[in-house]
């Protein structure tokens, strides 16, 4: 495909989409509740409780700054999550 | 000594546990008193280990408090706040994560904590209003292929060869969510309005998205993606990552 087909092929197939758009600009989440199927899976998530930690100056009485010898192997939910055992037989996306 | 070395060494003796203790710093009785400042210590570390936990909680679920703990104590350990913002802290943490040997078992983790620093960053981004469909409307054929479009200042785009996305969503209720599908995932981070949304594009898109926030034209970017999968919609796509409010700005390089 040379430069200007592409590019015609490029604004058509945009005209088509922008035609198909009901609507004129971009959604609030609010108007995207009805529209989650249409593009994009939206995930839902908690709201806020992952905003970032504030300030807090409570002292512990744990030394947790205690050195670093320490060895462990993760055992949260990474152990139960059905399907992470899949993992191995991915092949990474080309980027 | 003046006021700045004395407290630029008190600054370093409260980080680094091998650094010696301030000098002139002692109890009442005038006796050097390590044990006390070890208190002034931990309580750093474990500030520092307890705001990586609150942005990194998916993370912390996955790999169990007691592994969490332990890798970010090691984190802490040679790294610093570099802002006086703690909801900054981390930013390089998943970067930690996927160098951090006792992790490597899940190979998915490093993801699922951008996705996590991401969702922070984003939440906190300046506000922007998204790119408008209209903007679009008023460029010719040529020029369209030109534009390159500004990524909106809340908007991460995440390549996963992991389901990033999904293991994140799978962590947001008390109970732990199935993953339907173990595949790779292009996950879109980004704050329209006053919620942060966190959404999954359609595999086919994720190239085109990927190049576009890389500074792309849409000429450029369209063309990569037909050539990987002939069957890519360069309408549905663009027209779809607008009403995401991927984007806020749009830039036109020069007509050939």
């Amino acid at each position: 495909m040379n430069r200007s087909t592409l590019a015609l092929a490029l604004a058509g197939s945009l005209a088509t989409a922008l035609a198909g758009a009901a609507f004129a600009a971009p959604l609030s989440p609010e108007k995207m509740a009805g529209n989650e199927k249409c593009y994009g899976v939206a995930l839902k998530g908690q709201n806020d409780c992952a905003a970032g930690a504030g300030t807090t100056c409570a002292g512990t009485s744990t030394m947790d700054y205690q050195g670093n010898a320490w060895k462990a192997v993760p055992k949260g939910t990474c152990v139960t999550m059905k399907g992470g055992m899949h993992m191995g037989s991915l092949t990474p996306i080309k980027s | 000594m003046d006021f700045a070395t004395g407290q630029h060494a008190f600054a370093q003796a409260l980080l680094h546990a091998d650094a010696p203790l301030p000098l002139g710093l002692t109890g009442a009785g005038g006796a050097v008193d390590a044990a006390r400042f070890a208190v002034y210590r931990n309580n750093v570390h474990v500030g520092l280990t307890r705001a990586l936990a609150q942005r990194f909680g998916v993370t912390e679920r996955l790999v169990g408090a007691e592994f969490f703990a332990g890798m970010a104590r090691a984190y802490a350990q040679d790294h610093k706040p570099s802002s006086p913002l703690i909801i900054d802290y981390g930013d390089d943490f998943p970067d930690f994560i996927a160098g951090f040997e006792p992790a490597q078992t899940l190979p998915y983790l490093p993801d699922v904590a951008r996705l996590e620093a991401a969702w922070t960053r984003a939440y906190h981004a300046a506000d922007a209003a998204p790119l408008a469909f209209s903007r679009l409307a008023a460029f010719t054929p040529e020029a369209l292929a030109t534009l390159t479009l500004k990524p909106h200042p809340s908007a991460t785009l995440l390549r996963s060869p992991y389901p990033a996305g999904a293991i994140w969503a799978a962590h947001q209720g008390t109970e732990l969510a199935d993953i339907e599908a173990w595949q790779p995932e292009t996950v879109l981070v980004v704050r329209p309005e006053m919620a942060v949304n966190v959404h999954v594009l359609p595999a086919s898109d994720g190239l085109f998205a990927a190049l576009l926030f890389a500074g792309g034209t849409l000429g450029a970017a369209a063309e990569a993606a037909l050539t990987e999968e002939p069957t890519f919609d360069f309408g549905a796509a663009l027209v779809g990552l607008l009403t995401l409010s991927a984007f806020a700005g749009i830039h036109q390089g020069d007509v050939p």
